[in-house]
Order: structure tokens, then sequence, then C-alpha cells
């Protein structure tokens, strides 16, 4: 049964090409509907190549959408609404992620990635966009 | 003229004296003179003078019982004059026994009274601490009330008030602020001495890690001083008014610095300049999301603050919301932090040993100009309003 998620859907935006955005879009539209809610996270998470999840309104995911897009990478975003919500996804990232789920965090290529700390130290130490190509998220 | 009371008193005297002639005519023999410690009232005997002590004794003392006075004529002869009153004075034990109380006593009055002076000493010593921070925490107050009035018309985008109260841990803050910058001179000036003296690489690399860590011990303060007050932090009120026009979330902007300084190092390899380039890019990439998470807060903040009717007394539901808000702030001022120890660090990994030295020397050598120029601008000659 399908539920409806509230996450972003990716709005138009001036960075990257073109052809990105509709690989990226192409990708959020692959993500089967059908499969079951407790998977659905897990699902995003490996469909994707790069999600960001965070909670509602909260501004460093912001600031991780954001410091992704001036890359020219469109995240796909997961909004986790209230402290239900919250508990459900930490249950089913359990088994991907060791010690405390902490928002936001960032999955690059299907794999826990970080947090902002560990986006910034690798996008200064230039590390981050070659992983990001690597994942398929960026093309040159 | 004397009157009656005194005319006794004067009597009485006048007996004291026939006594002490008659005492000292009948006990000349030295061996009993025991009792007796000053030995130059004996022999030498005085009775005019002794007449003149006891008088003064009597005038000053009114009242005081008769048989008494003689504890306490004259201080250095009293050992002589105890047991002078009365033909029939037995000089015994009882005596000796009045002299070692009386010396007893004297040296208790002596300590109760150097300990009252101590703790005298002390508790005047804790009001003078106690008035010296106070006039410190003053002191910055005006300060701060100074840098507001300047930074509070630059800063729109980011200042989001000012807080005006400076507690205690502030003030702690602002005090180890400066205990900072002298290191940090003290630090600049050893790496300096060390470069124009061509030490080894190892030792000017050692000086270099110091220095850094320096600066990191620094946003480890400013994080402390954040969970305190956050508005105090980043609205840079810490520092001077020059530094703070440049503010940017609580302290430098990193793209700003690697564009000024980059140019003062060289020469750099091709390399080296493309790394540098990069890094200045990447800054300013980093910098822009931060900048544009900040401007998300705040538009978040004054949509809650204006939320529901703007009719006092309704808005306590908005303003605990506010405070979340609010508290997000803190969380700025580490990211900020955390983008300029990265960045520090980068610039020591693409550069070598000595260029970082060199650098670092730069950086530093910037700030205190701009330290110098707050003051030279606070300073200025003006002419009356």
């Amino acid at each position: 049964m399908h539920q409806a998620i509230p996450y972003m859907s990716s709005h138009n935006n001036n960075f990257g090409n073109i052809n990105e955005n509709y690989y990226s879009n192409k990708k959020k539209e692959n993500h089967a509907s059908s499969k079951g809610e407790e998977k659905m996270i897990l699902n995003m998470v490996s469909e994707n190549a790069v999600i960001v999840i965070g909670k509602r309104g909260c501004c460093m995911s912001h600031v991780v959408k954001r410091l992704l897009q001036s890359l020219g990478v469109n995240p796909a975003i997961h909004e986790v609404e209230e402290e239900k919500d919250e508990v459900i996804v930490a249950r089913e990232l359990e088994s991907i992620i060791e010690g405390n789920v902490q928002f936001p965090m960032v999955f690059i290529g299907g794999k826990l990635f970080g947090g902002l700390d560990r986006l910034m130290a690798t996008h200064i130490s230039g590390e981050l966009v070659p992983l990001l190509k690597q994942a398929g998220a960026l093309w040159l | 003229m004397i009157g009656a009371g005194n005319w006794k008193r004067l009597n009485w005297i006048m007996v004291c004296v026939e006594n002490l002639v008659l005492y000292f005519l009948t006990n000349m023999d030295p061996s009993s003179s025991s009792q007796f410690v000053s030995s130059r009232n004996i022999g030498v005997y005085d009775p005019i003078h002794q007449f003149t002590i006891w008088e003064e004794h009597f005038k000053s003392n009114g009242d005081s019982s008769v048989y008494e006075p003689e504890m306490k004529l004259n201080n250095q002869s009293e050992d002589a004059s105890f047991g002078i009153l009365g033909t029939s004075i037995k000089y015994d034990h009882q005596e000796a026994n009045k002299v070692t109380n009386k010396m007893q006593r004297r040296l208790a009055q002596n300590r109760e009274a150097a300990r009252k002076s101590r703790l005298k000493k002390k508790a005047h010593i804790q009001q003078l601490e106690s008035c010296r921070l106070k006039l410190l925490q003053v002191e910055q107050e005006l300060d701060h009330t100074k840098q507001g009035l300047y930074i509070g018309g630059g800063l729109d985008s980011n200042n989001l008030g000012f807080a005006g109260s400076v507690n205690s841990e502030i003030a702690t803050f602002k005090m180890e602020y400066e205990h900072w910058v002298e290191e940090l001179n003290r630090q600049m000036l050893e790496l300096k001495g060390a470069l124009s003296a061509h030490s080894s690489d190892i030792r000017i690399g050692e000086l270099v890690n110091g220095l850094m860590n320096h600066y990191f011990k620094l946003f480890c303060m400013k994080s402390d001083a954040a969970k305190v007050d956050v508005f105090y932090v980043i609205t840079g009120m810490w520092k001077t008014t020059a530094e703070g026009f440049f503010l940017w979330i609580g302290g430098f902007r990193p793209s700003e610095l690697l564009k000024v300084l980059v140019p003062l190092i060289e020469p750099l390899t091709e390399e080296q300049r493309f790394d540098a380039y990069n890094l200045e890019k990447s800054c300013r990439q980093a910098e822009d999301a931060l900048s544009q998470g900040m401007e998300k807060l705040q538009g978040m903040l004054v949509d809650t603050v204006a939320a529901g009717q703007l009719v006092e007394g309704t808005y306590i539901p908005q303003m605990d919301i506010a405070i979340e808000r609010l508290e997000a702030l803190a969380s700025f001022v580490n990211q900020a932090d955390h983008l300029r120890q990265e960045t520090l660090q980068q610039m020591s990994r693409i550069l070598t040993v000595r260029q970082t030295a060199r650098w670092l020397l730069a950086l530093g050598e910037y700030f205190q100009r701009l330290r110098d120029l707050s003051k030279l601008w606070t300073n200025r000659p003006r002419e009356p309003a």
C-alpha cells in the first residue's frame, strides 16, 4: 500500500545541467511505491545516488542541500516529520548504521556517508567531488 | 579645685607612697626580690615618679576599684608595683601566679588581636577582589555597548539582536580570549624567530602545529561560550570593532582570508596555486550554503515571532518555538568554526611547512593590524560636536 510520504521532490533550480536533472528525476520516479513501507527508506537509500534525510524544517538539512546543489548534485530529500517518524526511520536504518542516528544524514551511493561535519570536511579537502562522481551523482 | 572624692584618693595615694618607701627601706635584700621581674625600679625608686604615674592612672580610670589599680599601673614596672599596697603584704606564689596569669592573659589578648586583624585583612582583600571583578564586568559592558553601536549598523543579515547582558561566564570568556591573544602573539614571535634563524623543518613543524592547535582551542572556547550566550559569540562582541566589520557567523570568513593572504606567500608551485584556488572556491561554496541556512533560520524565526495575532499577551507559545529556533544558532557557530578549522588544515596540507609558517604569521599579522586599526579609530581626534 503506497503511503504518501512528504518528501520534497526536486524543484527547478539553476544548478547542474539538464542531463543530471533528468537522470536524478528518473531515479526518483523509479522508486517503486509498491514496496513495503518498512523497506521504503532503505530502498530510497539504495536507489538514489545521493539522498539527504533530515528533520522537517531543520536549517542544517537546508545547508546540506544547498551545498550539494552548488556542486551540481541534485540530492533526493526525505523529510522526517515528527517524533514517531523519526523512530521508524531510525529503526530501519539501524541495519546499515552503527551508533546513533543524527539528522541530517547523507547517503552517497547507497551507503551512509555522514552528517554535515563530514560533508564539509571532505568538501574542503577536495575529496567530495570525486566521491560523488564515483557514485554517479555527478557528471563531468 | 579638688573635690571631696578626689581628696580621698589623694590621701590614699599618699598612704601608698609611704608604704612603698617603707617597703623598700625594710626589704632591700635582693634575694627577696624574686617576685619582681623588673629590677630597674628597685634601688632607683622615685616616689615622685611613681606618684605621678598612679595619679595619671586614677585620673583616667575614674571609679575603678581602689584595690585593683596596682594591676594596671605603669606597664613596665608593674611587676615591681604589685604587692606594694598594704603593710602586711605577702609576696608568695599567689603574686607570682598573678604575674604569669597576667602575662598569659596578655599573650592571649595579643593572639586574639592578631587573629582579628588577619580576618579583617582577609575580608578586605576579598572585597577588593569582588570589586575588581565587578569593575571588569562594567568595563566590558561599556565596551560592548560601544561595539554594539558600531556593529548594529553594518551586519543586518546576520545580526539577530544585541543581547546586552554579559554574565560572569561571558566575562570569563572575554578574559580568556585576552589571554589567548597574548599567547598567540607569543607563539607567533617564537615562530618568526625560528624562521629567521633557519631552524630545522621539524622545529618549524612543531611550532606550526602548536599555532594551529591554538586556533582550534579558540574554536572550542567559542563553542562553550555559544552555549551560554550565542548572540554574544555570533555578533562577535568579543572582537574589536574593525574585526567585527568583517564578521561572518561569529568569526572570519575563510575564503576572504585565502584571497587576501595566499598572494603573500609566493612563490608557489603551479600545483599549489591550483590547489589554493580550489580551496578558496570550496570555502565559498560551503560559506554560501551556511549563509543560506542562516537566512532560512532567520526567516523561520521571523515567521514564528509574527505568527498569530499580534496582540499583546498571546504570543507565549510562539516564543517557545522561537527559542528552539535560536538554539539552532549555536550549531551554526559550530559549523562555521568547523569550516575555519578545516580550511586551516587543508592549507597546511597544500603548503610546505615553511610556507604554512609564513601563511600563519601573515594571518596573525593581518588580525593584529585590524585590532590596531580599531584602536586608532576609537582614539582618533574628533572635532567637538
